[in-house]
Parts: C-alpha cells; sequence; structure tokens
C-alpha cells in the first residue's frame, strides 16, 4: 500500500485529505508542522507528500527546502497545498522542492487524479 | 452530521477564541510582529478550513478579515482599535453561524445582508480611502402620484458589485424579479426632525447589496458638522416598486429608483491579463457557440477555467458565460457579446442588447452535468498529466542552486506520470537524465529530456489501443458519489489520530450516573452481610461480604475520584471570555480598566464551573458599571486613571475560592441602609442598629438594585440576589467586603465537586429525610422543659444564644406533633441557614450517608424544599431537604 504524508497544522484539513485518500486505498499519516513533518519523513519514506504552506514552528517552504537536502532520504514527490494562488507562492514553493502547487480547498478529484498520477498508478 | 463538519466545528471554535485572545493581547502590544503573523496564520487557516464546505458567507467575511489582516501583518495598515472591533464582529458573525450549522447543519439564507456588510466593512479598512461619490444627472418625472426621481441604467454610477451578488441578480432578474436601483439622500437636517435614515435603509426588504458613501468629499472630517446627515444611501432590492414607494413615502423627493436590466449585471471583473487567452481558444468557444454545441462549450470553458486563476478579468467572463448559457440559452447574442470581450478585454457593451430584449420570460434552468464519465476522465487524465510535466518543466527553468533532492525528486514525478500513463519505455531514459544531472547538479539534462522526449510535447494524444485503461473502478465510484457536495460523499468516518480525546459530554454525564448507580449497588452489600447474620444466621458469611465489600468500596471510589478527575475543567473555560467582556463594556462606559486573572488552572467540576458562569459575569459587569469611577473621578480622589479588576480563583481544601477585586469607590453603608429601608427591605429599628457589614450584605436581598440609573450593563432590577441563589445551588456561598473609597472585594466559595453529597439521615413522622452535612452545625436534644415561647415562635437558648426551634413536620405541613425521647427530649438539628442558626425539631437522628444526589426534575422539579433525590443502598428512596428554601 502506497504510504502518504498528509502535513498542515489545520486538523480539517487534515482529516479532509485523509478521507479522500484513504477512500481511494492509500495508507495516510499526518503531521502537523514542518518540524514533525521532517521528523516522521527522516524515519520512514513516504511515496508520496501533501504539504501545507501556512504552519507554526517550520512552514511548507522550510520543511521541503530542509527535506530534499538530505542526502540519504528517498526524494519522493511533493504537492504542496495553499490558499495562495500568486505567482510568487506557487515559484517560492517550486524552489523549495515542490513538484505541484495546488490552490485550497482540492476537489477529491483533483488530488486523487494528482496522486495517482504522480504514485505512477493505472488500474 | 458528518465527521468532518464536526471537526472543522470543534476546530473553528478553538480558533475563533484565539483569535479573541490574540486580539486581546495585541490590545497591549499593537506592535508585537509575532502576535499579528500568530493572528493572520489562525484567520488564514480558519479561511481554509471553511472553504471545504459550502458556507459562502464564512468564507467571505473569513476572506476579508484575512486580507485585512495580511495587510496589518505586512504594515500596509495600521493596527487601531476600529480594526479589532471590526475584526472581532465578524468572529461573532462566523461564531453564529457556527452556531446555527452545528444546529441545523447548514446555514440559514438570511446572512446574506450581513455578511456582505461585514465583507464591506473590512474591504473599507483595508483600502483606507472613502468611496468617491459621483452625482449623476437626474431628470423628473411622475410615476403611481408620486414624485420619484428618475435616471436611466445606464448613467448609473459604477458599482462595484462582487461577483456571486451580481449573478445572484442575474438570475433573479432573469426569473422575472425586478431588480431596483435604490438610492436614498437623506436631507441634512433629517436628524431633527426625528428620521432614523439608517433604520429606514435598513427597512428596505430584500436587499442585495447596499453600500453607503459620503455626499460630500470635498470637505474634511474634521469640518464635518456631525448633527447633519452627509450620508447617501445606495442598494439594490427585488422588493416590489409599490412596497418601496409605500416605505419611503414621507420622504419621496430623497430616493432614486432605477430598474435594472438583468444584463446591466454582467460585468466582468478582475486582474485583466491580455495573454491569459489566446484567440484560439475564443474562436474554438465562439464556433462552438454557433454550432451549438453547448455541452461541449461547457465543457471547454469549464476546462479553461480550471487551468487559469480564478481572479483573472477572463474567468470572470468565463464564468459569466457558463451562468449566461444556463440561464438564457437562447439569447445567443448575448453570449456572443460576452465571449467576445475576451479578445479585447473591455467591459461587454449592453446597451444595445437591452433596447431589444422583450420582457424576461420563464426560463426552464439547466443544471450543468455534474456526473463524470469515462471519456471526460481520460480527458482529465490527459490534463492533469500535461499540467504536471509542464510544472516539472518550469520548475527545471528556474534559475538558483540545486539540491540533489530536487532533481530526483523531479524525476520521481516524471516517473510516476509516465508510469500512470504507460510509457514504461520512457523510465530508462529518465532515469540516465538524472543520472547525469545529479553528477553536473545542474537540471540541464532533465530539461532537454523533457524537451526532447516526444511524448511530452503540449499534445499529449493516446491513440486508441494506447489508451490506458483509466482507473476504471474510480470512474464507477466517481459516477456514484460525485454528486454536488462531493465532500459528503468521500468522506468515511476516519478519525485522526491525536494524544489528547475529545470525548462528548454526554458519554462522560453517562459514566457519572454508571458510577452513581454502582455507588447505590454497593451499599447494599452491607445490608446483605446485616440479613446474612440475623436472618439467616451464617456470621461466617456476613463477615466474607464485609470483606469483600471493603474491597468494591475501594475500586468504587478510586474509579469515582478518577470520573471526577475527566469532570474537573479549569476555571479559565469561564475567565477566557472576560477580557473581551471587560473591553467592550469598559468602553461603552468610557471607563479604562485593567483586568488581571489569576488561577486559571485552578479546576472544579464541570456543572459547578458551568453554574458560575452566569453569577461571575453579573458580579464583573457590576463591578465594571458600579464599582469603578469614570477616569475623571479617579483622578480627582488621587487614584491612577486606569481602574484595576482583579479576578482570582484559588484551591481551599474541597473548596474553590474565586475572588473578583476592584480598586473602585466601594459600597457606601450609609446608601445602602437607605435605599433598603426606603425598598422596605429592612425597618426603622433596624436601620438604626444594623451593623456597616450587614448594610453591606443588603445588596444580596431580593429586590435590591442601587443603580439610580438604569443602564443595559447591569442593574434591569436582576440583583445580586440572583447571584446569590445561583451560588446557592451549587451549595456555594458567596461575601462581599468593601471599604468605602478604596474598593470592594466579591468572594464566591464553592465545592471542588457537587457530584457525591455527605447527608445525615433524620426521622420525622415516620419517614425518613436527609439533610447536607455541611449545613449541619450540630445537633443536640433539647429537654422540653427549656423550650420558650417569644411572641408565638418556639426558642431555646443554646450555650447563651437564642436559636429559633422549627417543627419540620410543620415546615412540611403534615399536622402532627413532634415525638420527644423517653426523657421527654426533642432531637434537634441546629443548622446554619443564611448565616444565621436555627434549630429544626425531628423525631430521631440517623447516620450519615455519602449520596449521589439527584435534582428532581419533571413535575416534581418545583418543589422548592427538595433538592433531590437519592437511592439508597437496601433499595429505597431518600429525599433530601433544602432547607434554606425551605425554612
Amino acid at each position: 500500500m502506497k504510504q502518504i504524508l498528509v502535513i498542515d497544522d489545520a486538523a480539517t484539513v487534515r482529516l479532509y485529505h485523509r478521507n479522500i485518500l484513504e477512500s481511494a486505498g492509500y495508507s495516510v499519516d499526518e503531521a502537523i508542522n514542518g518540524i514533525e513533518a521532517l521528523e516522521k519523513a527522516l524515519v520512514k519514506p513516504y511515496d508520496l507528500y501533501v504539504v501545507d504552506v501556512n504552519m507554526p514552528k517550520l512552514d511548507g517552504y522550510g520543511f521541503l527546502n530542509e527535506f530534499r537536502r538530505q542526502e540519504d532520504a528517498v526524494q519522493s514527490p511533493a504537492i504542496m497545498v495553499s490558499t495562495e494562488m500568486g505567482e510568487n507562492d506557487k515559484v517560492l514553493g517550486y524552489a523549495a522542492g515542490a513538484n505541484l502547487y495546488l490552490t485550497k480547498p482540492l476537489k477529491p478529484t483533483e488530488l486523487l487524479s494528482y496522486t495517482r498520477l504522480l504514485l505512477g498508478e493505472v488500474a | 452530521m458528518n465527521s468532518l463538519l464536526e471537526q472543522f466545528l470543534s476546530e473553528a471554535r478553538d480558533f475563533l477564541q484565539g483569535i479573541g485572545e490574540k486580539l486581546m493581547q495585541l490590545e497591549s502590544d499593537p506592535t508585537s510582529t509575532p502576535l499579528m503573523a500568530e493572528l493572520f496564520r489562525f484567520v488564514h487557516t480558519l479561511k481554509g478550513n471553511s472553504g471545504l464546505f459550502d458556507f459562502p458567507e464564512m468564507t467571505c467575511v473569513l476572506h476579508a478579515s484575512e486580507d485585512l489582516m495580511d495587510a496589518v501583518r505586512n504594515g500596509r495598515v495600521n493596527y487601531s482599535q476600529t480594526l479589532a472591533d471590526q475584526l472581532l464582529e465578524a468572529m461573532d458573525f462566523v461564531g453564529s453561524l457556527m452556531d446555527e450549522i452545528e444546529i441545523t447543519g447548514k446555514t440559514g439564507s438570511n446572512h446574506f445582508a450581513t455578511s456582505t456588510e461585514l465583507t464591506k466593512a473590512l474591504r473599507a479598512l483595508l483600502n483606507a480611502h472613502n468611496a468617491v461619490y459621483v452625482p449623476v444627472a437626474i431628470e423628473t418625472y411622475t410615476e403611481d402620484g408620486l414624485a420619484v426621481k428618475a435616471i436611466s441604467w445606464s448613467e448609473l454610477p459604477e458599482l462595484d458589485l462582487p461577483e456571486t451578488v451580481a449573478m445572484g441578480l442575474y438570475r433573479c432578474s432573469i426569473d422575472g424579479e425586478t431588480v431596483f436601483w435604490l438610492e436614498y439622500t437623506p436631507e441634512p437636517e433629517c436628524f431633527f426632525k426625528g428620521e432614523d435614515p439608517f433604520f429606514l435603509a435598513r427597512q428596505i426588504p430584500d436587499t442585495a447589496w447596499r453600500h453607503v458613501i459620503l455626499n460630500n468629499t470635498s470637505s474634511t472630517l474634521a469640518e464635518m458638522d456631525v448633527f447633519s446627515s452627509q450620508l447617501v444611501f445606495q442598494l439594490l432590492t427585488i422588493a416590489p416598486a409599490v412596497e418601496l414607494d409605500d416605505l419611503f413615502r414621507y420622504v419621496p423627493d430623497q430616493i432614486h429608483r432605477v430598474k435594472i436590466p438583468a444584463l446591466a449585471f454582467v460585468k466582468p471583473n478582475g486582474r485583466k491579463d491580455s495573454q491569459a487567452i489566446d484567440d484560439d481558444f475564443i474562436n474554438n468557444v465562439l464556433a462552438l457557440l454557433d454550432k451549438d454545441e453547448i455541452e461541449t462549450l461547457i465543457r471547454t470553458i469549464n476546462t479553461m477555467l480550471e487551468l487559469s486563476s480564478p481572479e483573472l478579468w477572463s474567468s470572470s467572463v468565463l464564468r459569466w458565460a457558463l451562468q449566461l448559457v444556463d440561464v438564457e440559452p437562447e439569447n445567443k447574442s448575448a453570449q456572443r457579446t460576452l465571449l467576445n470581450t475576451l479578445r479585447a478585454q473591455t467591459p461587454p457593451d449592453w446597451s444595445s442588447s437591452i433596447m431589444e430584449m422583450n420582457e424576461p420570460r420563464d426560463m426552464v434552468t439547466v443544471m450543468p452535468s455534474v456526473s463524470v464519465n469515462l471519456s471526460e476522465l481520460s480527458d482529465t487524465l490527459l490534463r492533469d498529466f500535461n499540467v504536471v510535466i509542464n510544472t516539472q518543466r518550469e520548475i527545471l527553468s528556474l534559475g538558483g542552486t540545486w539540491s540533489a533532492g530536487r532533481l530526483k525528486s523531479i524525476a520521481a514525478t516524471l516517473l510516476g506520470c509516465y508510469r500512470a500513463v504507460q510509457k514504461l519505455h520512457e523510465v530508462e531514459s529518465i532515469e540516465s537524465a538524472l543520472q547525469l544531472a545529479l553528477t553536473k547538479n545542474s537540471p540541464e539534462p532533465l530539461l532537454d529530456w523533457l524537451n526532447n522526449s516526444s511524448a511530452s510535447t503540449q499534445e499529449l494524444v493516446f491513440t486508441a489501443e494506447e489508451a490506458p485503461i483509466i482507473v476504471s473502478n474510480l470512474a464507477t465510484q466517481n459516477e456514484v458519489k460525485f454528486g454536488r457536495r462531493t465532500e459528503d460523499a468521500v468522506i468515511t468516518g476516519a478519525v485522526a489520530a491525536s494524544k489528547m480525546l475529545k470525548v462528548d459530554q454526554d458519554k462522560i454525564d453517562r459514566l457519572m450516573n454508571l458510577i452513581g448507580e454502582m455507588v447505590v449497588a454497593k451499599n447494599a452489600l452491607p445490608y446483605l452481610a446485616n440479613r446474612a447474620e440475623t436472618v439467616f444466621g451464617v456470621r461466617d458469611l456476613a463477615r466474607e461480604i464485609k470483606a469483600q465489600y471493603a474491597v468494591i468500596n475501594r475500586v468504587a471510589e478510586e474509579m469515582q475520584d478518577t470520573i471526577m478527575q475527566v469532570r474537573m475543567m479549569p476555571v479559565s473555560f469561564i475567565f477566557q471570555r472576560f477580557p473581551r467582556m471587560v473591553r467592550d463594556i469598559s468602553r461603552k462606559l468610557g471607563k479604562e480598566v485593567e483586568l488581571v486573572l489569576e488561577g486559571e488552572a485552578t479546576e472544579a467540576d464541570k456543572n459547578i464551573i458551568e453554574a458560575l458562569s452566569d453569577p461571575l459575569i453579573h458580579i464583573v459587569r457590576n463591578s465594571l458599571d458600579h464599582g469603578l469611577e469614570m477616569p475623571d473621578v479617579r483622578l480627582a480622589v488621587g487614584k491612577s486613571v486606569t481602574g484595576k479588576l482583579l479576578i482570582r480563583a484559588s484551591q481551599e481544601s474541597d473548596r474553590v475560592l474565586i475572588e473578583i477585586i476592584d480598586d473602585g469607590k466601594g459600597i457606601d453603608p450609609e446608601i445602602i441602609k437607605h435605599k433598603a429601608y426606603e425598598k422596605g427591605l429592612i425597618d426603622e429599628t433596624t436601620l438604626e442598629r444594623i451593623s456597616d457589614q450587614d448594610a453591606v450584605n443588603l445588596v444580596f436581598a431580593a429586590g435590591f438594585s442601587t443603580a439610580d440609573v438604569i443602564s443595559d450593563l447591569s442593574g434591569r432590577g436582576v440583583g445580586m440576589d440572583v447571584v446569590r441563589s445561583a451560588v446557592e445551588k451549587v451549595n456555594g456561598t458567596v461575601g462581599i467586603e468593601s471599604e468605602v473609597g478604596k474598593g470592594t472585594r466579591l468572594y464566591l466559595s464553592l465545592p471542588l465537586s457537587m457530584a457525591v453529597t455527605n447527608v445525615m439521615i433524620i426521622q420525622s413522622n415516620q419517614q425518613i429525610f436527609g439533610v447536607p452535612m455541611d449545613i449541619v452545625v450540630e445537633t443536640v436534644r433539647v429537654p422540653h422543659s427549656h423550650i420558650q415561647r417569644i411572641k408565638q415562635k418556639q426558642t431555646t437558648v443554646l450555650r447563651g444564644r437564642i436559636v429559633p426551634l422549627l417543627s419540620l413536620n410543620d415546615l412540611l405541613a403534615s399536622n402532627v406533633e413532634q415525638l420527644p425521647n423517653e426523657d421527654n427530649e426533642f432531637a434537634t438539628l441546629i443548622l446554619r441557614v443564611h448565616g444565621e442558626h436555627v434549630g429544626i425539631l425531628v423525631d430521631e437522628f440517623r447516620e450519615t450517608v455519602d449520596i449521589i444526589l439527584k435534582p428532581m426534575t419533571g413535575i416534581l422539579g418545583g418543589l422548592a424544599g427538595y433538592s433531590g433525590a437519592a437511592l439508597l443502598g437496601d433499595g429505597s428512596v431518600l429525599m433530601v431537604l433544602n432547607p434554606r428554601e425551605l425554612i
């Protein structure tokens, strides 16, 4: 089963993403900020990261910057999910190491479709 | 309610609480950057969460709040009191919406106006410049006998309508409603004529949008005459003309009413970007429109919408186009005009279409199809594939330094995508491009690979046999699930893992009831042991039962303690609302108050905490209203301008002590005495003799209120007696100490928990009753000869004090004499009631027991003489008296 790490400080959003992803048969772990995400991601490699931008302690940019710098880590794709749709926010996300930048709220179809693509899944 | 919505509400409440607290803290430290960042994050996250649901009003207000906080955070707008007020008001509105959602699962339709108003107000703070009013050409003509000045719709000032409002009005208008634009300019002297323009403007029914602007932009704020109205109200309403004319029948000359044709609302807005849409697309959609291929048209537009940023002007045009196609399918010329504006990016000119427009017709509303079919999904996959691949190209073209991780992640992403579309032969070449990129530490090899790879061109096309068997199970699922509210269907009850558990209150209450029953069942064991010994004559068994009872008793007590712990809540639960309340009230009164909270972590039973909430609010209001003086008065008597209000909680053995201390003017016993005398609460002799402390205590007497003027804050006839009775209901006591000119200290002493009550069982008239032990002072036997009659009342002298005696049978209105014992002595309970000692004559004393007191409910709930009933170990019911009410 593919493992996905959902990183968001809002419990509601985490639950939302978890429900969508689990309904499609993925195994989902959660982290409430960048620090916790790093702790989890460095212990166990995930197949995909769904990352919020604005979080306390360490934000999404910070997490990706740090994570992409890890030599030994398995560098899986990361989807950055944010409410900001400015071009600048997008570029910041890409520069930090995101592979896709999507705007909240994500439609379930949207999230699942991209997830399947990034995980290389065919039926 | 689904679990996601529940999670949202519970989290949102925490956020609202947090926002309130942060605003309070900002008040004392208005320049703190971390505070502002935190505040922004709260609002931001809350808005993000609300976006998952279909609560447009809430999201709208939160969005405006977020933008405002963003501006504050970045220093574009200065933090001010007004700003805080406005934000708090917005949060209150959000809170009220959440209450409604919690009860009904949705928001009502009547919040539109409030949300628009709040959003406007927040946006106004953001823009911080006044709207400029452009006077319009006016010609007069008469209609319905009323002189209504009319102007043509095309001459109306540019209305900055939010798109959703405009779309709503457009639909209304097509559906046959008449939309009026109303401009109401109250005359400057209106305030002196008893007119209330604001009230009148709010009276207008079915208002869809309104705003208020300044009539006179030439003078500065300081030059304006506050006693004359400078306002112009502009609004859009679908109310009938007759109703509007009736409403303004006294001021017909002050309004202009203009009927607005539907198409006038079709006015796209947003950021213009000529690059956003290419001519091919425009030609394509126009061709589709001409060929009447509406479904393809809708799909094409939807696809474009999803690809482009929603804030673009062109996106707005496309959204409008969808509306037009949906609502007015026949009106092809309008649709064409609208789509044509995409080229020049100029607003559509409707004047010609409106001229030839007929009366609005009844339209059959065609809902756009929402089901996802297989072919559409393969389109989606294709589109998503291209989006991801192009994104990687974009990323690889970015400058800056490259870490190996980023390169690897891009390769991983590409691999995933190509695997997903079954282009497996690309895998190897991607990997070698990655190796090259890693050794060079540059994105070039990957970028080259992307540009050279045949499959990565913009138009990735699947041939018929190559088309992947796309996630067919997803497609079938989708057909079933993706209805209007997709979230509802997809969400299954997965619960997020966390170390803290949020448990339903009912469950705890149920646990509490169960342990109550267990205590009762456990208490039956000593009875059983007794029976084993006396009835069946098996002494050894009796001993064993008793031993077993000791074990069960210990476990049950521990269990009870544990459940009590769960029910314990910190007093901060009620304290947390005080900063906001004190701030609001003190500002209203024009007083300056510094609020200090202490001991917020002190814990007490949930019921106690909840029962405390209202009395405490009343006391705090009283202190602010009557206790603390106005700043100038304080200055005059040599105090600091800012009054101090201290609310402190502390634990004293098994009781919680809550003190409310202010350094205000204190309570003057002389004034209280005379007030009480005037109101007939005390007689003349008492007035002469009463001590100062006793006089101050009179504020707790029923029907006492000292405020000379009844304000809307406190003193509406509900006085401190209500506080006292509320506190006594949970076995608490309340006291007051005051020094004139120095301040007042009010204290509430409450039990930690009210779940287990220790009562003494007494017997009277062949029945048993319970009396709470905490008011029993002592038990004595009074010889018949020691009972004297003073003024028709029985009394006795106990250790040099005269104690009034009452017979329990009399109090319970049973016409039976109390029975003395063989020595002709009466069993007498000495109770402390309202601070005085009273003797109650009963027939016999029995043991004391711990009981779980259940308050009387239903038809028995009104029996004030009893505080409740409890089940005894032998299964009988014990009625527990409430002597405070009985006497």
